[in-house]
């Protein structure tokens, strides 16, 4: 990866960056820039949601194509091509577990097969959430009025309860972040990280599934 | 990737579903999950505590055509056999049988896991449970 450009316009030298900090003109990101960079950020994935969505609608806007049509051709291509990393970059970024997961691919890990082990009481909250979803879709066919709105008043109680939980493992996952940075030997704090992301995401796909059959009534 | 015929014919006629009641004594049960495709597997053992031949096996599976092929066709594979012998199966086994494409490994390593998983709560049950019936 380029830790440095060039501006195309001054040819002052730079960390890559939306705009060139000499004479402001349009930059194209590098294709491989780390999505971290793109938002002028630390290659941290414990992070401020609330700042990096504000981040993102600022450089959308000034990154946004109808700005730059009278500009060179330059820049009119560095806006086509950096809008396209900061959308990707976003989408990777706001969410907790793909942030974590695209932290640990920086850090040259990933979460393999060998992480697929999740705890029994997970496994068995995963279990009986999709045995009430179940219930639900054959209530939605076949069943009473009052049948559906004791179901939906159940399964928004799941939703509170999986959403309590998922905010503990970000919690725990916060934790365990710094835990690491402060760490000399890291090495065995990562297979504890990647514990709680693949616990994360697994719940994930569970919620999903909750809000899917939510959404039906 | 297209399912393997003996895939699709455990999916469509899935053998040994369901649960055994709570009153049932005997039974390990092992609940298992796949947090990369969000699958979960219970599978139950009903154990004679004497000979620990396995008797009956029921499952439940949330998941995939594989992962349901795959606990389906465990529950066949383990009756008859001893606690032991069971606790032996391999992966591999399920992957030849029904022939999984690679992708589809880890829901036999589940099914192999929920094996397990089933055996180690049967014997932490301790003495009193399993003298009571």
């Amino acid at each position: 990866m380029p830790t440095v450009v060039r501006c195309w316009r001054c040819q002052d030298e730079h960390i890559p960056q939306v705009f060139c900090p000499a004479c402001e003109a349009l930059q194209p990101l590098p294709p491989d820039i780390d999505y971290f960079t793109v938002f002028g950020l630390a290659r941290d994935p414990v992070l401020d949601e609330q700042a990096l969505a504000n981040t993102y609608y600022d450089l959308s806007r000034q990154l946004h194509p109808d700005l730059h049509q009278t500009g060179t051709a330059e820049e009119q291509e560095a806006s086509l091509q950096n809008t396209a990393v900061l959308n990707r970059a976003y989408r990777t970024l706001r969410d907790p577990v793909q942030r974590g997961q695209y932290w640990l691919e920086l850090n040259g890990e990933q979460l393999g097969k060998e992480n697929n082990k999740v705890p029994p009481d997970l496994a068995l909250l995963v279990f009986e959430v999709q045995e009430q979803l179940a219930a639900v879709r054959e209530a939605q066919s076949a069943g009473t009025d009052d049948a559906r709105a004791g179901l939906k008043s159940e399964l928004t109680q799941v939703w509170d309860d999986l959403d309590d939980r998922m905010q503990g493992l970000q919690q725990k996952l916060a934790a365990n972040f710094s835990k690491w940075r402060q760490a000399d030997d890291a090495s065995d704090l990562l297979s504890g990280l990647k514990r709680v992301l693949s616990e994360m995401a697994y719940l994930r796909t569970l919620t999903r599934d909750v809000e899917k059959a939510l959404s039906i009534f | 990737m297209a399912y393997t015929e003996r895939v699709i014919e455990h999916y469509e006629r899935p053998r040994n579903v369901g649960s055994f009641g709570s009153e049932e004594a005997h039974v390990g049960t092992g609940v298992v999950g796949a947090p990369e495709c969000g699958d979960v597997m219970k599978l139950q053992l009903k154990i004679n505590p004497q000979t620990e031949v396995i008797e009956d096996a029921k499952f439940k599976t949330f998941g995939c055509g594989s992962a349901i092929a795959s606990s389906s066709y465990v529950t066949e594979l383990v009756k008859g056999k001893t606690v032991a012998e069971a606790g032996e199966i391999k992966n591999t086994q399920i992957v030849e049988e029904l022939a999984l494409p690679p992708v589809k490994i880890h829901c036999s390593v589940l099914a192999e896991d929920a094996i397990k998983a089933a055996v180690a709560d049967w014997r932490g049950q301790g003495t009193t449970k399993k003298d009571a019936a």
